[in-house]
């Protein structure tokens, strides 16, 4: 490699020599300056060193810089000015061991492509270490095989900074607390507080901002309390390593490791930064958490790796966050903290906005309707007004009431309880939720997108099948079964090929009470539990057959040997690996009590059958042993074939129904992993998971290649993306968001970090998940039981529906105050309610039906139907002439009953008492229309709800407590009317219920409904499809 | 009948973007009867920049990675990843989609263990006119144009890998054939156009030179008729451009039929040969008229020869078998089509049979199919084809 290596060190001693080519942003502020630096873009190295010359600067007060903008602010005091600051920056000389760890190659590579195109920063290549011979890499890093003294350590320490990742993604309990004061009600509600204040109703500001406080109370509290449970999960913190310091192996710190310390892992231990390995000896790592590949990769010291492939090929390298399966390495650090790979999803997963979820889009649409309403309806009144004589200040005051009547007051208490409650159902299965509106935007999930490894699969490897003497077997939890179909016992051929897999294996077995334990390698400890399912005694085979040496797979030799004593003082050779050279090496096979010839037709038979495993997913493994003399056996002593074994990850339990029951819910699946699509495919294929007998494989590495527009349509039919990286996880989301679809994506690795956070529902697994990917997810599932998702949709189907039930009950009823204010001044007949009443209606007694409809159960046809289209509004144009004709009934009620008081008790206070009594009466029993559109309160069988029918009782108790309480009378300013007139009044209100009873049946042909009794459990049949209904009105 | 003109035939590399989709998904069909030999399978590619469509439609319970074997094919054709490229074997993105056949009508069958009477119930399910040629220009009695055009074709696609790395897999050449008394007399004009990954200063001539050199003059060297000094030789005529290959035209299966048959020479079904199992007629149909028409060639019935046969849905034997000997044929034509009905069985089952077409994936290590689908699908001579076989002479021949 000694193009690439002079390459390398002509680029970093180019920069070296440059400095900064810097220029100033902007400093209009007195003592600040922000100036660009190309060089920090994307830089740490170059921040870190450039905030630590410039601070130690005399005059120099703080200085941040940001690698994203490739910015630097900086404060100074009175010493300094922008352009003296502006020299120190692009004075500053790129020291050039600084740049080495990961900046030759960005910059390298950026001067070539040269766009300004933004790709995701894993795609963009960095220091090219697997490139390099690991005696070069050496030399790079300044560094030797004997490791670094503690002076050089502690130097690059202050240097390179600590091995610590950036601070988990945590919200502060600020930010959950600014966060229930930023939606439009709330802003609104805030709005209508300021014009009580104005209007010279300190009482009503005052109840406004009480509403206001608890509401965000109960959203704060309950966001926080998920906040807390998901801090209380497992947090890992890594165990001291093993390095290389003043020439001794001493333990040292995870935090305090820095490029170019020599490390030593082994089985078990957690790999603590990105590192080159100098020797590997038959060293695995599990990288499924960085590339979502399951099964462990082999690593090797010795091979150069090509620059542009991808970090689960660059076998020459172990990455942070990976674990070590077996045997032992070392290897020489080249990045640390947040320069590794892992820091670098993190920057990815910073980068990645959250999307707004649909209700708080429809919340924000719903509040520029309700300022356009507020503005008309303040505008008519006072052209009403003034072309009716009333004096400016009369005017304004009744239309500052309307306005107040228009404002949805109970709206952020309604919507953020409803959210909460959900919240609270799904903590107890075992859900949760980090955002309240998390609940709603999973109700109206279009799309799941499916991580393979750890979602669908338990990521671990068990034995599936075998092929023994020309019989194929299959495994299934301790039970053998063969082609046929029955249940069979282990052969004594099959039991051969067992002793051969328990003995060739360095997985050991933990003796423990109760839950049998093995440990080592996915791979073998697979053959070992399976070996012991089947009933063979392993211990003991072991101590019999005690291991004398054995031989290592190489990379010319893809299988390992075993030898062993015989009780009978000969070896036995167990070997294991490539099952086509192992094969190889065979000349007899085990048959049934004895051996037989190895022919062509056998040895043919084998390598189909090996094909068609691999192309069923499995990873197939060769077996054979030869029993020889004492003699020392070499590579061609001839073995006898025992057969071949299947591995792989199984399919967790319950998910082939979950995806069906998540095609009835209309929900399409997508699974996505960085296996291999024969895998992918054969997984697809057993859950189900193409809703047609179709199955649309999207095979790629290099998704960037692809433009936005054909992603986007292709993403819209891919079932399966296989072989994908995780910078492509979060393509995928966002071309299937642009498409229009909301997303939910569910992940346990580290890699789909950035993608659970794009998706608009990030779902984790909470027990084999990172903590990267439980912290940036919406909703974490405790017990990684992923059928939980299932409830949990209904769950936000009908939070959503219950939600556009409240909101439908407050629009019609506070449309019902605008029209008898707005009709009565029209008419002449004097303002009917004060602003008081109507607050008094709009937070107290409208209050109650509000929330009873906000846990409105589920109608149990919930997952039959497909998801709301995107961009459904809380309040569409289809609502409009039915939420219209509601409040018109029940002005029409009030309008009597006012006109009744006015003859009665004329202007001064009877008649407006009346209207008041009437009106709340009529909203309240509006309260139990307002469960449906389209069913009427005379249908029986649809899930009850005994809240309404009590909060309603509760309203008439409140109006009948502030009828009698002389006190509460003078505060909403009503007289005491006769109880026959209450009665009267109560009665208008029950004829405003049944009159609009009556139109909604009289709108909605019920003709072929079945009116009494249908079964609620059964689906409906087809007429009564709801979905079907509401399209038609 | 014409009996002095000129005509020219085309061929293209195996890494044209049409043919690539023709080997993938010939490929596809080797691999699965290589697993199942009973498997219905119908292969379909279309590649376009970066990304290669494959929709597999299958009645078989093999499963076959897909998306491998599309990528070995690619990296097995030349397009491997050097930088510049964009498209190659590793970066390319494959869209795979998988469909199932009802199986219900199409239960699989073994025409091996068939009887007669088995054979008869095997229909034709799709109405094709296929047609088989076969004269006397050349020792494997095909045109001497195609025969030609492949040959330099293949010429190409071999210099590249030893002699011009520069080179990309992607090759088209054409070859004019000037005709006195319907015999080829010399060659009228050839063209070779290469692609090249880059163009760099003062490459064109020297291109043209080697082209001449390795590939003009490597595929004339053993034959009879050779480029005169009067024939035009047009290497690159538009200039030499970077880039070539899918990454910068688009491609199809089943669009080269010409070239994989006889050069426009003599007719050809518009339907695909690749990516179809051997139930299909469509594709075997052609392989027993070529099969028929060679063997009346060899025979001495003949010096030209095109054998039509026409089938319809639901019938078994085909409708038509028209044996057309352009006047060649020293006895009279009826005799040779009634020798032509007696010797062939034109049965879809028979065919299959008759030339092991479900067993020879299986029995060569590559898939057999792979192979047929750059250079002609008929008139091979580098690898085996029961169809090329002159076993029907003397039945034929005698009476």
């Amino acid at each position: 490699m000694p193009a690439s290596q002079s390459r390398a060190e002509a680029s970093s001693r180019h920069a070296s020599e440059t400095g900064h080519d810097a220029s100033i942003v902007h400093a209009t502020v007195s003592g600040r300056v922000r100036i660009h630096v190309p060089s920090l873009y994307r830089n740490r190295q170059v921040a870190l060193s450039i905030e630590q010359a410039l601070i130690g600067q005399p005059a120099v007060k703080s200085v941040s810089s940001n690698v994203y903008t490739g910015n630097v602010l900086v404060r100074f005091g009175a010493d300094l000015n922008p352009e003296r600051v502006l020299d120190l920056v692009g004075g500053l000389r790129m020291d050039a061991a600084a740049l080495r760890p990961g900046c030759a190659a960005v910059s390298r590579e950026r001067a070539r492509t040269g766009g300004p195109r933004l790709r995701p920063a894993a795609d963009r290549p960095r220091a090219a270490w697997h490139t390099l011979g690991h005696e070069v890499v050496l030399l790079h890093l300044e560094t030797t095989g004997e490791g670094l003294s503690s002076d050089e350590a502690r130097q690059r320490l202050q240097r390179y900074g600590s091995n610590e990742l950036r601070a988990a993604v945590q919200r502060p309990l600020s930010d959950i607390v600014v966060s229930q004061f930023t939606s439009l009600p709330v802003v609104l509600l805030i709005g209508s507080s300021v014009l009580s204040i104005v209007t010279g109703g300190l009482a009503d500001a005052a109840v406004i901002v009480g509403v206001i406080a608890i509401n965000a109370a109960i959203g704060a509290s309950t966001e926080a309390a998920a906040e807390r449970n998901i801090q209380t999960l497992t947090r890992f913190s890594a165990p001291p390593v093993v390095t290389a310091r003043d020439g001794v192996n001493t333990l040292v710190d995870v935090a305090a490791l820095v490029p170019g310390d020599v490390i030593r892992v082994r089985r078990g231990d957690y790999v603590p930064a990105d590192a080159r390995l100098i020797q590997a000896a038959d060293l695995s790592v599990a990288e499924s958490a960085l590339t979502g590949e399951s099964a462990p990769v082999s690593k090797a010291a010795n091979v150069l790796v090509d620059h542009l492939a991808p970090l689960g090929d660059r076998v020459n390298m172990l990455y942070r966050g990976t674990v070590v399966t077996g045997g032992s390495g070392i290897a020489v650090v080249v990045a640390t903290g947040v320069s590794t790979e892992l820091g670098r999803i993190q920057d990815m997963v910073t980068e990645a906005a959250q999307p707004e979820t649909p209700l708080q889009r429809q919340l924000q649409t719903l509040g520029h309707q309700m300022v356009m309403v507020v503005g008309v309806v303040f505008g008519g009144m006072v052209l009403i007004g003034w072309l009716r004589g009333y004096r400016l200040i009369d005017i304004v005051r009744t239309a500052i009431s309307l306005a107040v009547a228009a404002i949805p007051e109970g709206l952020p208490t309604v919507s953020t309880m409803t959210l909460a409650t959900g919240v609270r159902r799904l903590r107890e299965r075992g859900l949760l939720v980090r955002r309240l509106d998390a609940v709603e935007t999973l109700g109206a999930v279009q799309v799941i997108c499916l991580d393979k490894t750890g979602t669908i699969t338990a990521n671990r490897m068990v034995a599936q099948a075998a092929y023994v003497d020309g019989r194929r077997f299959r495994f299934d939890t301790g039970r053998v079964s063969d082609d046929a179909g029955g249940d069979t016992v282990a052969g004594n051929s099959l039991m051969w090929l067992l002793r051969v897999g328990a003995l060739c294996s360095d997985a050991t077995v933990v003796a423990n009470t109760g839950a049998r334990r093995v440990d080592g390698t996915p791979t073998e400890t697979a053959l070992v539990h399976l070996a012991l399912d089947l009933g063979l005694d392993v211990a003991w085979l072991r101590s019999s057959f005690p291991k004398l040496s054995h031989l290592e797979r190489s990379e010319h030799r893809m299988y390992m040997t075993t030898m062993h004593a015989t009780p009978e003082g000969r070896w036995l050779l167990a070997t294991k690996g490539r099952p086509d050279q192992v094969l190889s090496r065979c000349g007899a096979a085990v048959s049934d009590g004895g051996l037989r010839e190895l022919g062509p037709a056998e040895r043919s038979d084998i390598e189909t059958e090996n094909e068609s495993m691999a192309g069923r997913g499995l990873r197939v493994l060769g077996f054979a042993f030869a029993e020889v003399d004492a003699a020392a056996p070499d590579e061609h002593t001839p073995l006898v074939w025992a057969g071949l074994v299947g591995i792989a990850d199984p399919i967790r339990p319950g998910i082939r129904s979950l995806i069906g029951a998540f095609h009835g819910a209309g929900i399409q699946t997508v699974m996505i992993t960085g296996d291999q699509s024969a895998t992918a495919c054969a997984v697809a294929r057993a859950i189900g998971l193409s809703r047609v007998p179709r199955l649309e494989v999207l095979d790629s590495t290099g998704l960037a290649g692809i433009p936005d527009e054909l992603l986007s349509a292709l993403a819209c039919r891919v079932d399966v993306f296989s072989r994908v990286s995780p910078s492509n996880k979060l393509q995928i989301v966002r071309g299937l968001q642009r498409a229009g679809l909301i997303v939910a994506m569910t992940g346990d690795g580290i890699n789909d970090g950035p993608a659970l956070r794009a998706s608009n529902v990030g779902i984790a697994m909470g027990r084999g998940g990172s903590e990267l990917a439980r912290e940036v997810a919406d909703i974490v599932l405790l017990e990684d039981d992923v059928a939980a998702l299932l409830e949990a949709i209904s769950d936000g189907r009908t939070t959503a529906d219950d939600i556009r039930k409240s909101v439908h009950f407050i629009i019609s009823t506070n449309l019902s105050e605008i029209l008898l204010t707005l009709g009565a001044t029209a008419l002449g007949f004097g303002v009917p309610l004060n602003a008081t009443q109507l607050l008094w209606i709009n937070l107290l007694t409208d209050v109650f039906p509000e929330l009873a409809l906000s846990v409105d159960p589920a109608e149990s046809d919930m997952l039959q139907r497909p998801p709301r289209p995107a961009g459904t509004m809380l309040v569409g144009r289809t609502d409009y002439p039915r939420l219209a004709v509601d409040a018109a009934v029940m002005t029409g009620a009030a309008m009597t009953s006012y006109v009744y008081g006015l003859r009665r008790y004329g202007p001064a206070g009877g008649a407006g008492t009346m209207a008041f009594l009437t009106l709340t009466g009529a909203q309240l029993l509006h309260a139990f229309s307002s469960r449906s559109e389209t069913h009427s309160v005379l249908e029986w069988g649809r899930p009850s709800n005994p809240w309404i029918g009590l909060s309603v009782a509760g309203g008439f108790g409140v109006q009948a407590v502030a009828a009698v309480v002389p006190w509460l009378r003078r505060l909403l300013g009503t007289v005491r009317v006769g109880a026959g007139d209450v009665a009267l009044a109560w009665g208008l209100a029950g004829v405003s219920f049944a009159l609009g009873e009556t139109l909604k049946i009289l709108t909605h042909d019920h003709g072929s409904r079945p009116r009494a009794l249908p079964a609620p459990q059964t689906p409906p049949p087809a007429v009564a499809d709801p979905t079907v209904e509401r399209r038609e009105t | 009948m014409k009996r002095d003109f000129i005509f020219s035939s085309e061929s293209v590399t195996e890494g044209h973007p049409d043919k690539l989709c023709d080997r993938i998904s010939d490929a596809l069909v080797g691999q699965y009867l290589r697993r199942d030999p009973l498997a219905r399978v119908t292969a379909e590619c279309a590649v376009s920049t970066g990304i290669l469509f494959v929709a597999v439609r299958l009645a078989s319970d093999a499963v076959v990675d897909v998306p491998f074997v599309a990528r070995d094919v690619i990296r097995d054709i030349g397009y491997e990843r050097d930088g510049s490229q964009t498209f190659n074997a590793r970066d390319c993105t494959v869209m795979t989609t998988l469909s199932e056949f009802d199986r219900s009508p199409l239960e699989a069958v073994d025409e091996m263990a068939m009887t007669h009477a088995d054979i008869d119930r095997v229909v034709a399910r799709d109405q094709v006119t296929v047609f088989g040629f076969a004269c006397t220009h050349t020792p494997t009695l095909m045109p001497l144009p195609v025969w030609l055009a492949h040959k330099l074709a293949r010429r190409l696609a071999a210099v590249r890998r030893e002699h011009l790395p520069e080179l990309l897999p992607d090759g088209k050449t054409q070859v004019s054939v000037e005709f006195r008394d319907r015999r080829p007399a010399r060659i009228h004009g050839l063209t070779v156009v290469t692609t090249q990954r880059d163009v760099r200063a003062g490459d064109a001539d020297r291109l043209r030179a080697r082209v001449r050199e390795f590939v003009i003059e490597g595929a004339f060297a053993d034959e009879e008729i050779r480029p005169d000094a009067r024939t035009r030789i047009a290497i690159n005529p538009e200039g030499v451009f970077a880039g070539g290959g899918p990454a910068a035209h688009s491609g199809l299966t089943g669009r080269k039929t010409a070239v994989d048959t006889y050069g426009e020479y003599a007719r050809h079904s518009g339907a695909a040969l690749s990516g179809k199992d051997p139930s299909r007629i469509d594709r075997v149909g052609a392989y027993a008229a070529r099969h028929a028409a060679r063997n009346v060639v060899a025979a001495g019935l003949a010096t030209e020869c095109e054998v039509q046969l026409t089938y319809a849905i639901g019938l078994s034997a085909p409708v038509s078998v028209q044996v057309e000997t352009f006047g060649t044929s020293p006895i009279d034509e009826g005799e040779v089509e009634r020798r032509v009905r007696a010797a062939c069985d034109f049965r879809p089952a028979a065919i299959v049979r008759r030339f092991g077409l479900r067993r020879l994936p299986p029995a060569r290590p590559d898939g057999f199919y792979v192979t047929l689908a750059a250079y002609g699908h008929v008139g091979r001579i580098d690898i085996e084809l029961p169809w090329e076989q002159t076993d029907l002479v003397d039945v034929l021949g005698s009476r």
